[in-house]
């Protein structure tokens, strides 16, 4: 089990080092490293066929369980109900963007607040947090920093600001629900938690640290959005969110579609619809609302990131079954000597900071096993059992904001701005995010202390 | 041959940057080298010694992340946007010369282009940058190795073949051999060859 254990370890850290050196694109790295623990860990090592089929569970999508749950169940090896709602959320947002609908909406509601900087500045904020909720932030915000800028050199005010406070709010909402960002989506289909349970949760902190947050940007960013330069607003000259739309029929359809992934979202622990079968669906009724662009909308899949995560589940359940994890879970029990409080601290701001430098999806697929065998600890304590679950999707999500390279919104946010000539250095972009992230995160740790524990 | 596009990739001290000049005015086209790093400035607003710091540079690995083609790096974006500038130039028809941003690559598939790498021998170099910037021979030399360096990461990091490769390139050609001036005459008579 020695050689199995210290394989597991290697591979693991070299995938690490691999993909913050950014030199092989990530998915052949978790895909390679995943090929290594199969056949060095748990075929040369551990012998152990089973460990091999229990890792890989493509049974999985032969069972009741994977499309229609009635109870809560946790699952091991990869998550394919995580790849699959991904993937079937992926088609649905190409359909949406492909019908102009994202460009529509950020336009419709610069004209509803009759193009005021400030108006749009926090209204873009609520828009970000919101549409992340469902969503995913890339997508988000590659559209709402697209037409910021062009809003900023039409109304002549400076975007950074506006393109910065959006990010954050878009990783801010991507935390208060299951489906907002990918880390949730491990966390909540590992440990069999609904979209509900998320937004109780999670989605009670993040609205009180949305409004914070409007709070906090409005002051430190008011000065920079008030341009010296500003005119008067001449509606006539700016773009009408109608010519946003390319395709009206698609448009509807698209906007229909949207409606009914939410609702199925929010109503999945009552329907018993796993996020499999709601992704699945919401894809087919894609496909066959674009019948004509359905290669075109296959095409535009981000198929590296599915090959990612299946690469990165593998790694993970080679630390999993060499009990490497549970080490570390021993490990943070001893530290923080059985103090709860001492614990969600710990899992809380250690997430955080290591989503702040590096991907925090491997860290939250990595984490989720150490959470659940800490959870015996917490229960035996008194305390709520997912209280861990909530301080590590917190941590993991609202610490990726902290930096231009913590999160996915940021980096493309970022890039936009960029493109545009608005260039965004870390220290412009730390100078007001990182404090703007450890105001939320001492928010959330009082939201843990005061309700769970 | 309607649009011509000299593309010159070269080694620090081989004169490279020189060729491409006396390239651009026998055949009587732009030259996009400095004019890029304005242009860029001009953009973004940043000050072109600010620009100049970043350009032909490789992005900090630590500190940056690339998601679905986008990156955080001011360096990667910086160098996107010379791709994108020297891209439409070439697509608008245009004839031009072009130092450097990996135009070999970025510019391949333009029935125009002429792609040409400038090396010299070692000693060569070090006796020029000597001259230009009087500098010592030692001081020479780590200058040209960092230059050289820096380009060699810029462009292997945007591009998947490696910098000085000669599959890169229609023609790599050593400075050092025929002296700057013949090494000019010798890829003129080349181009017009190409030319037809």
């Amino acid at each position: 089990m020695l050689a199995a254990q210290i394989f597991a370890v290697v591979i693991f850290i070299a995938m690490f080092i691999l993909i913050v050196l950014d030199k092989i694109e990530r998915h052949y790295v978790t895909l390679g490293c995943g090929v290594l623990t199969l056949l060095i860990v748990f075929g040369i090592c551990m012998r152990s066929g089973t460990a091999i089929w229990n890792t890989i569970a493509v049974k999985e999508f032969f069972t009741k369980e994977f499309w229609y749950q009635v109870t809560e169940s946790e699952s091991k090896g990869i998550n394919w109900a995580t790849i699959v709602f991904i993937a079937g959320m992926m088609v649905m947002v190409e359909g949406m963007a492909k019908a102009g609908f994202f460009r529509w909406l950020c336009m419709r509601i610069a004209y509803l607040v009759k193009c005021k900087t400030i108006p749009i500045f926090i209204t873009f904020m609520i828009m970000s947090a919101v549409l992340s909720m469902f969503i995913d932030s890339i997508t988000v915000i590659m559209f709402l920093a697209a037409v910021t800028v062009e809003l900023a050199q039409l109304l002549k005010f400076n975007p950074i600001p506006m393109i910065l406070s959006e990010i954050f709010c878009a990783n801010l909402g991507g935390s208060a629900t299951m489906c907002g960002d990918p880390p949730n989506i491990i966390v909540g289909t590992s440990m069999g938690f609904s979209f509900f349970d998320f937004l109780m949760n999670t989605g009670a902190v993040a609205g009180i640290c949305l409004v914070i947050c409007i709070l906090f940007f409005y002051i430190v960013f008011r000065k920079e959005l008030v341009s010296k330069h500003a005119e008067k607003v001449d509606m006539t000259k700016l773009p009408k969110p109608s010519e946003a739309i390319t395709d009206k029929k698609g448009f509807i359809l698209s906007s229909i579609i949207f409606g009914i992934a939410v609702v199925l979202l929010v109503t999945h622990s009552m329907t018993h619809l796993t996020v499999a079968s709601i992704g699945t669906f919401i894809a087919i009724i894609t496909l066959i609302a674009n019948f004509k662009a359905i290669p075109e909308l296959l095409k535009k899949v981000d198929y590296k990131t599915l090959l990612f995560f299946i690469g990165l589940f593998i790694v993970v359940c080679g630390l999993e079954e060499t009990g490497i994890l549970k080490y570390i879970a021993d490990f943070i029990s001893d530290i923080s000597g059985g103090n709860i409080m001492l614990m969600v601290a710990i899992i809380l701001w250690l997430s955080a900071i290591a989503s702040a430098f590096v991907d925090n999806i491997p860290f939250a697929a990595t984490m989720v096993p150490v959470i659940q065998s800490l959870a015996p600890i917490v229960t035996a304590s008194g305390a709520d059992q997912h209280t861990l679950a909530w301080a590590l999707s917190l941590g993991t999500d609202i610490g990726g904001s902290a930096t231009p390279i913590g999160a996915s919104a940021n980096v493309v946010g970022t890039s936009v701005a960029a493109k545009n000539g608005y260039p965004i250095s870390w220290g412009r972009y730390c100078k007001k995010l990182a404090p703007a992230t450890v105001i939320v995160l001492a928010i959330s740790t009082v939201y843990l202390f005061v309700r769970y524990l | 041959m309607s649009q011509l596009i000299i593309s010159v990739g070269r080694e620090f001290g081989s004169g490279g940057r020189v060729i491409a000049e006396e390239l651009a005015k026998r055949f009587d086209i732009p030259i996009y080298d400095r004019h890029l790093i304005t242009e860029i400035a001009n953009k973004t607003g940043m000050s072109p010694e600010e620009i100049e710091k970043l350009n032909e540079a490789p992005n900090s690995r630590l500190i940056s992340r690339r998601v679905r083609g986008f990156s955080n790096s001011i360096e990667d974006n910086i160098a996107e946007m010379q791709f994108d500038f020297i891209r439409k130039k070439a697509e608008s028809g245009e004839s031009f010369v072009v130092v450097g941003r990996c135009s070999e690559s970025k510019l391949k598939g333009f029935e125009g282009l002429v792609s040409l790498f400038i090396l010299g021998d070692m000693d060569a170099k070090i006796k020029r940058v000597m001259e230009i910037y009087e500098m010592n021979e030692h001081d020479a030399k780590n200058f040209i190795e960092k230059k050289d360096k820096k380009r060699k990461r810029y462009h292997n990091y945007h591009v998947h073949m490696h910098w000085g490769d000669s599959r890169l390139y229609d023609l790599s050609i050593n400075s050092s051999r025929l002296g700057i001036e013949k090494t000019i005459d010798y890829l003129e008579t080349y181009i017009r060859a190409r030319m037809g």
